[in-house]
């Protein structure tokens, strides 16, 4: 079994460059980072300096999430050697109770991280997703509202709400986290697309036009957003199709579909050059934009 | 006596049977995002009538799925592309992230529904995430179909999966040649619309595996 510098010929610091790419980017590619970094941890320890804690950190981790716990256990005992009453050790190893599925036990330890500190927010975040692995989702929901009140800026946070929102159907609540973060984030397309499809599931002549809307706003913070394309596509040819609007607001809107058709066609035949495997998906919207065309004229 | 005879012919069981190439792009599908729920249409090539041939399959989403801008669109183009291909959507699967919960949910009963109004034998597939480990003996599923206006629960003799053993060893071969990140999923599409939600090149890599199963050369 060759190793990965072998394979890959990298050498050990470009291992650590990658390491801390994917850290610094919270990438989740946990096969990889356990590849990377079991290596770089078994043959090049001594040259990392006081990086290896941080390496033992994210390695552990992605260990727990690829069932690898000889890893993550060694990982754990060596911060727990080095720093015997640490607080962010202890979620750590409140983290591999829960990946053992001991949840009782990994909230005892979260509690116990509280009690000395009540402002923990790492242990509360975790007591929330133990919830959450259980299935409780009206509990996590209760929690993380009390946390959101306490700590009204952690994007993460609201950024989880909502998707919990979206799972237990509450459009409208799913909606307001969604406002806080494109307030707070006003160029993060991927809020305005995910608040625009909130909306548009919401239905209703009103919010089929805010869909439209922020489709088109995610289309201006970054153009190649797909989703936001076709989502302003549809939102548009709902509107138009609708029996309830002006003729002026059809007009419009049977304009704004058909731009956007325009740039979804010419952006599939971009992809579709020189490469003969996405015919089919190519060939599909083509024919998806005609029939809709006739639907709407 | 008259009675009896009529009950004996009501009450037979629509069979179902599931493919090899549906079946492994399924279990691909669900284990490329181990912590989100997945969902994907079931196709046939067969024509309706008797037993559903669940031939194909098409993987959909692995985020939002009970947003309906994205299904939508999925629906629509899936729709086209089966028109193109004489096939059929004869069904729906969904694999939940929380792995101890493998009931169907509102969002799956929902689109199971809307494939209902053109498909009078469509069934509802949920991936059982419990019994996803090698050397299971069972197959992860669990369908439903449509019986007095609710989905049911079917009879796990009327789902037939041929050459089981072969399936196994088909996904296992998947997986140890890395070809299991070919499968594209229509979010995945999405994110780079190079990809082809079609999986024309997973799925001749995989034909190329069953072929020797049935003693095809």
């Amino acid at each position: 079994m060759s190793s990965i510098s072998e394979l890959y010929d990298v050498t050990w610091e470009e291992m650590r460059d990658k390491l801390r790419k994917w850290r610094e980017e919270n990438y989740r590619n946990s096969e990889q980072i356990v590849d990377v970094g079991e290596e770089l941890i078994n043959e090049h320890a001594s040259k990392l300096g006081d990086d290896i804690w941080i390496i033992y950190e994210q390695v552990m981790i992605a260990a727990l999430d690829c069932s690898r716990d000889d890893l993550a256990w060694s990982c754990l005992q060596e911060l727990k050697r080095q720093f015997p009453d640490s607080h962010r050790v202890k979620r750590l190893a409140g983290m591999r109770l829960e990946a053992l599925e001991r949840y009782e036990d990994a909230n005892k330890l979260y509690d116990s991280i509280l009690q000395d500190d009540p402002t923990n927010t790492a242990a509360r975040k975790r007591k929330i997703s133990i919830l959450r692995a259980q299935g409780k989702s009206s509990e996590a929901i209760r929690e993380l509202n009390e946390y959101l009140e306490q700590f009204v800026g952690d994007q993460e946070a609201w950024h989880e709400l909502s998707e919990l929102y979206i799972n237990e159907h509450d459009y409208a609540k799913a909606a307001f986290c969604l406002e806080e973060l494109m307030m707070t984030n006003p160029h993060n397309h991927l809020y305005c697309e995910q608040y625009a499809e909130v909306k548009y599931t919401q239905g209703g002549l009103e919010n089929l036009e805010l869909a439209r809307k922020y489709f088109a706003q995610a289309l201006k913070l970054n153009n190649r957003n797909m989703r936001a394309l076709f989502g302003l596509y549809m939102s548009a040819s709902h509107i138009a199709a609708s029996p309830k609007v002006s003729a002026k607001v059809k007009k419009d809107n049977v304009k704004y579909a058909a731009w956007a058709a325009s740039q979804i066609s010419r952006a599939y035949q971009m992809a579709g050059r020189g490469k003969k495997e996405n015919k089919c998906s190519v060939k599909a919207v083509e024919e998806m934009l005609e029939s809709m065309q006739i639907t709407m004229s | 006596m008259l009675c009896h005879t009529l009950v004996g012919k009501h009450t037979k069981m629509s069979e179902v049977e599931l493919s090899c190439l549906a079946y492994a792009k399924m279990y691909l599908h669900a284990s490329q995002f181990p912590r989100c729920s997945v969902n994907g249409l079931l196709l046939s090539s067969s024509p309706a009538g008797g037993t559903i041939c669940i031939t194909d399959c098409v993987p959909l989403l692995h985020s939002h799925l009970s947003l309906a801008p994205i299904t939508q669109l999925a629906l629509t183009q899936v729709d086209v592309w089966c028109s193109q291909t004489q096939q059929r959507i004869v069904g729906y699967y969904q694999a939940n992230a929380c792995v101890s919960d493998s009931s169907p949910t509102p969002c799956a009963l929902k689109i199971a529904e809307k494939i209902f109004e053109q498909c009078n034998n469509a069934v509802l597939l949920m991936i059982d995430g419990e019994k996803m480990f090698p050397g299971c003996r069972a197959p992860p599923i669990v369908m439903y179909e449509r019986k007095d206006a609710r989905w049911a629960l079917k009879d796990k003799h009327t789902i037939m999966l041929r050459q089981w053993e072969e399936t196994c060893s088909i996904v296992n071969q998947l997986f140890s040649s890395g070809d299991q990140a070919l499968l594209v999923d229509f979010d995945s599409h999405l994110d780079d619309i190079t990809k082809d939600w079609t999986n024309q090149k997973l799925n001749a890599k995989i034909m190329e595996l069953v072929s020797p199963a049935n003693g095809n050369v």
